[in-house]
């Protein structure tokens, strides 16, 4: 592809709090490149939202720490462009989605006014365009009678269409990049499907680059061609979706799918769980973050950071031990309940 | 194995007050309408529906923490509508709820030995020595460590204090459990530990659980027989196989459809049925079938009539006027024809 469009490299964002040094983001990288989507994945508390909230400037500092790394748009460093340069990406060449519509849009104004508002500032837009083409951009998310449902507020919405309305203004200024912050996880199944069917049409005919953070795996396995799976502030493990579920290469990435119900509604399976609690941030194990709950775990993890490393392809991980073929996920260690 | 619960027409309204700004709304959320099933004993019955579709408000009313406005309960062959006083309190020594938010269902300022140890307290059994050990062994059997006891809610992670919900509702050894989506505030990692906890707790101590949440493969994991309902209504009910496997009632196909499946070559190879709109207002829900304005294949009679709950196969009741037609396997497009069945 036309060379990249985002390069995230070794990016560590720490948070400076009375307890302690809180490393929400300790090394993560990645690049993405343009029309295509990565899902990351990871549990709360991993830094998958840090992360991106990171990249657009949008961390308060201090208490943040940007402590390395760099994040390259289009070329260019997004930490240490000015901030109007960045105002200039920020909505308009990068936009973002939200897990709850409600908490992001201002309960005052009309949705219209809403959508319009990017299209003003951004585009330069008359008022009066800019309301035709939010009453457009409202149609093309699927909302029925969009020019009287602009004159609502978002209370006047379900959850379903607040989320509809969120993508119309993320994608009014037709952004090259659109980051998804969970933003299906407050819905109900039957809505899930309705909204990612609809990123997914959009996607093809705009050709926009999409980041979705989720803790769902199949939501990943939906729409992502690349996954960045986190754990503890670190990325994990690298690769397109089906080496990422069919060659997982690190150790958590195998005990999150053992954990999921199912692969296969119709057949029962063995829960595998990974036994223990995330570690606080404020107290990140020493060596590799996930030795402390790894069954796997040797000596070296107490004692050595792994680098995310190349195993051919493209699939990274950053286990010691991924590139050993004799280190393989093995089914007997589970002490899973079999119903 | 006989039916410990048995559920017949539970109806539950909520009169919608006058707003505060004196617009006369008027009339009454249909939460539950005419549902009936049974639980044996030792069983898992599954509830699922998304949101506002009644099966928290069935769970409440199965325990009465809400009153239904009709219908009957039976436990053990009893109308646990009709009980009062002493007999309520000995009743609710038998089934016990656990909560969906670990954090809203503890008391901050009671330590988690108080919290487990109050069932004891409230039903006087033991002395405060014996409570105390009670609540130890308690913790202990949820995978909780002992010496904890003396420690706030605060102190724990949401996986944690799942379990401390899960050691209060087992302190008075009752045999049914109502579990309102007790894992859907969790991880996976630790949501399959809990999982896994309360499969081994069914087993060591014969509980029978009502299990509601809205994951379906959460569902299929823990139950042996699913309902599922739309609305207020129930529209599907049967064993779990059954259900992932030939589901009859159309809004079950496009649940199950629109599940994501964490298996990328699965999830490319089936087609999904994907639901037009919202679900409507259960103020003023749909006539005929509730689920007829979403519905891809509705017919006129779905918006006329009001199909019943029907045996479609042994031990298997859909509630359409299209169910007995040819299951269509998930996510494959059904076909564009069907005759309604007469009568």
């Amino acid at each position: 592809m036309a060379g990249e469009l985002l390069k995230v490299d070794d990016l560590k964002m720490h948070f400076h709090t009375r307890d302690g040094v809180v490393k929400a983001v300790d090394g993560v990288s990645y690049t993405l490149n343009p029309g295509e989507t990565l899902g990351v994945v990871g549990e709360s508390g991993s830094g998958k939202s840090v992360t991106a909230l990171t990249m657009m400037r949008l961390i308060p500092m201090p208490p943040g720490k940007i402590e390395g790394g760099e994040v390259l748009f289009k070329g260019e460093s997004m930490l240490t462009m000015k901030e109007e340069q960045v105002r200039d990406i920020r909505g308009n060449r990068i936009a973002m989605i939200f897990q709850d519509p409600m908490t992001s849009l201002n309960p005052v104004y009309r949705i219209g006014h809403q959508i319009a508002e990017p299209l003003i500032t951004h585009k330069g837009m008359s008022k009066k365009e800019a309301h035709a083409r939010a009453v457009e951009l409202l149609e093309m998310v699927g909302i029925p009678n969009a020019a009287s449902r602009a004159r609502d507020y978002p209370h006047q919405f379900s959850g379903g269409m607040r989320q509809r309305a969120m993508i119309a203004m993320a994608l009014s200024c037709d952004p090259d990049v659109l980051i998804a912050d969970e933003p299906t996880t407050a819905l109900d199944v039957t809505i899930q499907a309705q909204i990612l069917e609809l990123m997914q049409a959009l996607q093809k005919r705009t050709g926009t680059a999409i980041i979705m953070i989720t803790h769902d795996l199949g939501v990943v396995a939906d729409i992502a061609n690349n996954i960045l799976v986190m754990y503890a502030g670190r990325a994990v493990e690298y690769g397109s979706t089906d080496q990422v579920f069919y060659e997982p290469s690190h150790p958590y990435t195998w005990g999150l799918m053992d954990s999921l119900p199912t692969h296969d509604l119709t057949e029962k399976s063995t829960l595998c769980p990974i036994e223990g609690q995330p570690p606080s941030l404020l107290n990140v194990p020493s060596g590799c973050p996930f030795n402390p709950r790894c069954p796997y775990v040797k000596e070296e993890c107490r004692t050595t950071v792994p680098e995310l490393r190349d195993l051919g392809d493209g699939h990274l991980s950053a286990c010691l031990f991924a590139a050993d073929p004799d280190f393989k996920r093995s089914a007997a260690d589970c002490a899973g309940v079999t119903r | 194995m006989s039916d410990l619960l048995r559920v017949e027409s539970l109806t539950k309204h909520f009169a919608v007050q006058q707003t505060a700004l004196g617009s006369r709304l008027g009339g009454h959320v249909m939460a539950v309408d005419d549902v009936s099933f049974t639980v044996k004993e030792g069983e898992t019955l599954g509830l699922v529906g998304e949101s506002g579709c009644g099966k928290s408000t069935t769970g409440r009313c199965i325990i009465r923490l809400t009153e239904p406005t009709s219908g009957s309960i039976f436990y053990e062959d009893r109308n646990i509508r009709e009980l009062r006083g002493k007999d309520l309190k000995a009743f609710r020594r038998q089934a016990q709820f656990i909560f969906q938010d670990p954090y809203a269902s503890l008391n901050p300022r009671m330590t988690i030995g108080e919290i487990v140890s109050e069932p004891l307290v409230i039903h006087q059994e033991g002395t405060r020595f014996e409570q105390q050990a009670r609540a130890k062994e308690l913790l202990d059997v949820v995978g909780l460590n002992p010496e904890h006891i003396n420690r706030y809610p605060h102190e724990f992670s949401g996986g944690q204090r799942q379990r401390i919900g899960i050691a209060r509702a087992l302190a008075l050894n009752p045999k049914l459990l109502i579990c309102d989506e007790p894992v859907s505030a969790l991880d996976v990692s630790i949501q399959a530990q809990v999982l896994n906890l309360l499969g081994e707790l069914q087993h060591d101590f014969g509980l029978t659980y009502v299990f509601i949440a809205h994951d379906l493969s959460v569902v299929q994991h823990i139950s042996d027989r699913i309902a599922v309902m739309y609305l207020g209504k129930l529209v599907e009910i049967s064993d779990w196989k059954a259900l992932y496997a030939k589901p009859h009632h159309p809004y079950t196909q496009s649940l199950l459809s629109a599940v994501p499946l964490p298996d990328p070559k699965q999830q490319r190879a089936r087609e999904r049925i994907i639901l037009e709109g919202d679900p409507p207002s259960p103020i003023d829900p749909p006539s005929g079938c509730r689920f007829h304005t979403r519905c891809p294949i509705a017919k006129d009679i779905c918006s006329a009539e009001e199909p019943k709950l029907r045996e479609v196969a042994p031990g298997h009741s859909a509630a359409c006027h299209f169910a007995a037609l040819n299951p269509v396997p998930i996510g494959i497009a059904r076909p564009a024809e069907f005759t309604p069945i007469v009568g």
